[in-house]
């Protein structure tokens, strides 16, 4: 398909990708595909040890090699660089935040925490010397695991703490009474395991330090402006001589390239103290062992409900699993704060007492990955659904049915808004594609013939941007969307935004609402984004702001521009009355409706306005360049609901899958295409997650998974092809009824694999709630050998 | 400890010394400057995305020095459209939504290519089973099996010269 065959409108169709024309000839602009002349290479070593005293880092080996320039220690920079936490990238929610610096000062807390740093002028050189250091460490207790850190004789991570627990929140109130009168009550400890969604590329870091500009720094990032306040405060350098600028091309992030880590902190110092310019491009070993672990969270959940499966209570114990908590913007406990928040999910829980503790452990800090904490609690949510349905002999389904949320607006008992939507409509069309009772007839004849099929459910309630209502107390960050748009005199349009795209084709989709907007093709659109200095402020490419808030900064900027083409138009052609809505722009033109004769060229106008600005009407000055910033009415979430039936071998706990089915509601898709894609991606990582991957610690706390042969992610011969499916109801919210996409996927998958497996099992009476679901542990469950089963027999009062 | 290599990449000759340690994958990134191959499991030989074809056989350059391909040929994904004609595998990419950050498509193409030249017919089970050294933690792989079939089918219909 070729962009130039077809024409308006754009949005709504599944044109190529932009961006593809430059990556598939190998042409992107990855951050270690940039290099400066005289570029020094730096590369950290990282602590032996998961909890220890640092007794002392020897850097003199390293220093004497040939190429070395500088090694440097906690010791040598703790004066230098202000500590975390700083005020722009701490939220505003109580907390215990410890303090730390880029390199460890005084004491380790994860095995792979960074204790020195070596430059050097050859990148080789630079490893050998990083082997070449040192370090005398006095061990401590080490904790690794969520209980054991609550123990009062459990080793303190900061000694400063009186204990381990870094914060803690209470949802709701007290259910006792209602628990003690329901029909019928299931409870089960449901554990997601530390996992996350690596992205191919790692993180890397290119800083360059000039007098008198000061700062300039190449990151792979997701939120350069953030990362511009928080390296401004850290290093002490006035904000206006520091500039940050995410790649053009980023290979994926999904939350892992949020934060305000560490390493880019210390680049920058040394690029300054150098005077030269340094890179750091992360290893793989690095990357597994530092950041991209996520979900470990442990639910007791309960739920209290009649006979016909009316949910009238839900109590949640829920434990998190931070680590060591050293990163900027989340502090590891973000994460479960919202998985705790989004617990009520797609359902009418009016009563409900939830209370959330996140603990520090010897571990890598949590860090965001996509499905941003709720990955575990609709895990939990779910299965106990699952489990509540099979307890009372109902179909799963059903008992989702009557307790999802029919009337929208809604809050939850949470307190987290949900604007829009038909979830109703989103599980029914579901059930459709599926054929339920068609289903249970086939399962009952496989059954028949000893084959072990089942169906399983999940649902989501997922970000669709995040309102300042929200990102302000949860992140200190505003929340609006931000874009620029630039006419030219030729009448190409240029856009900017202040957020930094991974993978998600904003320049595609953006080019073609803007081209639609402005009559126009989206080839005489571009879009250029990530860069400090030349875009509006953003909060960054996070929790599906793209389609939601971004895109309709976008739309609202080009149609303010479009009031002033309209307006001065209307003073040329002297067609008194008319305004704004009058005009059509359309195939390039600008044509006044009640009198289609009346019309100027887009580009003519465009080069009379911004080249010619003589005879303006009365307020107006030349030129065509606005930025906007969109702010929804109310915070926006999106709905799916996700159906996955797989086939499971008894005798093995080998499991296949047979359908894996999604719908979804993105209000309006602009390129539906690439909204797919999205979808396909989100389940497979959701997959991966749920089957194949897992960070593992030894009771030493010693790291087991840094590579990606011990930490196993799905291949493509692993995975089924996705059945992706919409049931959109326009977004009332946003100029153009679209709602974000992406963020939330991962979230329904493993409630729907595990349910299905379960259902595949019932004749077994077959219980499964601990994460990874291998064939392995669903052998030993099913054998009684605990493992993943270790949940109490649902219980009935 | 240095060699003098010369290696021929997509047709251009690169006559340099180098440290018997220099891995191929940084002679292809950093002596020639074709950063269209990249390193995304740092040699481990797991990723793919360092994927070239040395004599037209898809290999990992990151398991190789580059003295071991010193007189030998390497086609990178710089060198896969001819005359500035996309090559069928990238045109199918592109019209199939198969790309979404792009950091592991260059490796996966130039596997595809081998794999094509092996089997100009396969099954999407023979794709998916070809494509297991090569990760991709995107788009969940089916619009990278459907663009492999697509091209293939390309290919059929209107062989290269």
């Amino acid at each position: 398909m070729s962009t130039t065959e077809t024409s308006a409108p754009w949005v709504g169709r599944s044109i190529p990708r932009k961006e593809d024309l430059r990556l598939l000839r190998g042409r992107g602009q990855y951050l270690a595909d940039l290099a400066l002349p005289g570029m020094l290479h730096l590369v950290f070593a990282r602590s032996a040890q998961a909890h220890a005293r640092l007794q002392a880092v020897d850097g003199a080996r390293a220093r004497a090699m040939r190429g070395v320039v500088a090694v440097v220690t906690g010791e040598d920079i703790r004066r230098e660089i202000q500590p975390l936490p700083i005020k722009v990238v701490q939220p505003n929610l109580t907390a215990k935040y410890p303090t730390f610096w880029p390199l460890a000062v005084g004491k380790v807390c994860f095995h792979g925490e960074p204790i020195a740093a070596v430059v050097a002028t050859d990148k080789y050189v630079a490893e050998d010397a990083a082997r070449a250091i040192t370090a005398r460490y006095d061990p401590l207790p080490v904790v690794t695991d969520v209980e054991a850190a609550l123990q009062p004789s459990a080793p303190r991570l900061n000694e400063d703490w009186d204990d381990n627990v870094m914060f803690s929140v209470d949802f709701g109130e007290d259910v006792s009474a209602l628990m003690a009168q329901a029909d019928v009550v299931v409870r089960g400890r449901f554990r997601a395991h530390r996992v996350g969604v690596t992205p191919l590329e790692t993180r890397g870091v290119l800083a360059q330090w000039a007098e008198p500009d000061g700062m300039t720094v190449w990151i792979t990032n997701q939120r350069p402006h953030v990362e511009r306040l928080a390296l401004a405060d850290v290093l002490g350098i006035p904000a206006q001589q520091m500039r940050v600028i995410a790649p053009r091309d980023q290979g994926g992030a999904f939350g892992t390239k949020a934060p305000f880590y560490r390493e880019e902190i210390l680049v920058c110092y040394l690029a300054r103290k150098l005077g030269r310019p340094v890179r750091w491009v992360e290893t793989r070993e690095e990357h597994l062992m530092a950041v991209s672990q996520e979900r470990d969270q442990i639910h007791d959940l309960e739920l209290a409900a009649r006979r016909d499966g009316r949910i009238l209570a839900m109590r949640d114990r829920v434990l998190g699993d931070v680590g060591d908590a050293k990163e900027g913007v989340y502090w590891g406990y973000l994460m479960p704060f919202i998985g705790a928040a989004l617990l009520p999910n797609g359902y009418d829980l009016p009563k409900l007492d939830v209370k959330l503790r996140c603990v520090v452990t010897n571990k890598s800090a949590l860090s965001p990955a996509r499905a941003f904490g709720s990955f575990p609690s609709r895990f939990a949510m779910d299965r106990a659904v699952d489990m509540l349905a099979r307890r009372l002999g109902l179909e799963t389904a059903d008992v989702i049915r009557i307790n999802l949320i029919k009337d929208l607006p809604h809050t939850t008992a949470t307190g987290v808004y949900y604007d829009s939507g038909d979830y109703r409509r989103v599980l029914d069309t579901l059930l459709e594609k599926v054929d339920l009772p068609a289903f249970r007839r086939e399962q009952d004849s496989a059954r028949r013939q000893g084959r072990y099929v089942g169906i399983g459910f999940g649902t989501g309630t997922a970000f669709s941007g995040v309102a300042s209502e929200v990102l302000v107390p949860v992140e200190n960050q505003p929340g609006y969307g931000a874009a620029t748009v630039r006419i030219d005199p030729r009448g190409k349009v240029f856009l900017a935004e202040g957020d930094a795209p991974h993978g998600q084709g904003h320049e595609t989709v953006f080019a073609q609402v803007a081209a639609d907007e402005f009559g126009i093709h989206p080839d005489d659109v571009v879009l250029s984004y990530g860069d400090t200095t030349t875009t509006p402020f953003g909060s960054g490419t996070i929790g599906a702001r793209g389609a939601s808030y971004t895109v309709s900064a976008v739309v609202e900027a080009c149609r303010h521009l479009k009031a002033k083409m309209a307006r001065i138009l209307a003073h040329d052609l002297k067609l008194a009355g008319a305004g704004p809505e009058d005009f059509d722009f359309a195939g390039g033109e600008i044509v006044y409706r009640r009198d289609p004769t009346k019309r100027r060229g887009f580009a003519a106008h465009a080069d009379r306005i911004v080249m010619g600005p003589l005879d303006l009407p009365a307020g107006d000055s030349g030129g065509l360049e606005h930025t906007a910033f969109f702010e929804a009415a109310k915070p926006m979430y999106g709905f799916s609901a996700h159906a996955a039936i797989v086939e499971v071998n008894p005798e093995s706990g080998e499991f296949k899958v047979l359908r894996y089915v999604t719908m979804e509601d993105v209000g309006r898709a602009i390129n539906p295409r690439m909204v797919e894609s999205q979808v396909q991606g989100g389940v497979i990582q959701g997959l991966s997650n749920t089957i194949y991957e897992q960070f593992v610690y030894d009771a030493e706390g010693q790291q087991q998974s840094t590579s990606f042969l011990t930490y196993r992610m799905a291949s493509a011969a692993d995975v089924p092809t996705v059945e992706v499916y919409h049931a959109d109801t326009p977004c009332p919210l946003t100029p153009l009824g679209t709602r974000g996409l992406g963020e939330g996927v991962p979230g329904p998958v493993p409630a729907a694999l595990t349910n299905a497996v379960v259902d595949a099992l019932t004749p077994f009476g077959f219980e499964f709630t601990t994460l990874p679901l291998r064939p392995e542990r669903i052998w030993a469950a099913l054998h009684g050998k605990a493992a993943g089963g270790a949940a109490e027999a649902p219980k009935v009062v | 400890m240095s060699k003098p290599v010369s290696i021929t990449i997509n047709g251009q000759i690169f006559e340099e010394d180098v440290p018997l340690r220099l891995l191929l994958v940084d002679f292809i990134r950093d002596v020639a400057g074709l950063t269209g191959t990249h390193v995304a499991c740092t040699w481990e030989g797991r990723c793919g995305a360092c994927t070239v074809l040395l004599n037209g056989e898809a290999v990992k350059s990151c398991m190789l020095l580059a003295v071991q391909a010193d007189g030998e040929n390497v086609t990178t994904v710089e060198g896969l459209a001819a005359d500035g004609q996309l090559h069928a595998l990238q045109e199918a990419f592109r019209d199939r939504n198969a790309i979404q950050c792009g950091f592991c498509t260059s490796g996966v193409l130039m596997t595809a290519v081998d794999l094509l030249a092996e089997n100009p017919e396969p099954t999407d089970g023979e794709i998916r089973r070809g494509l297991v050294g090569n990760l991709c933690r995107c788009t969940g792989y089916v619009h990278i099996a459907e663009a492999v079939a697509a091209a293939a089918r390309a290919m059929r219909a209107a062989p290269r010269p």
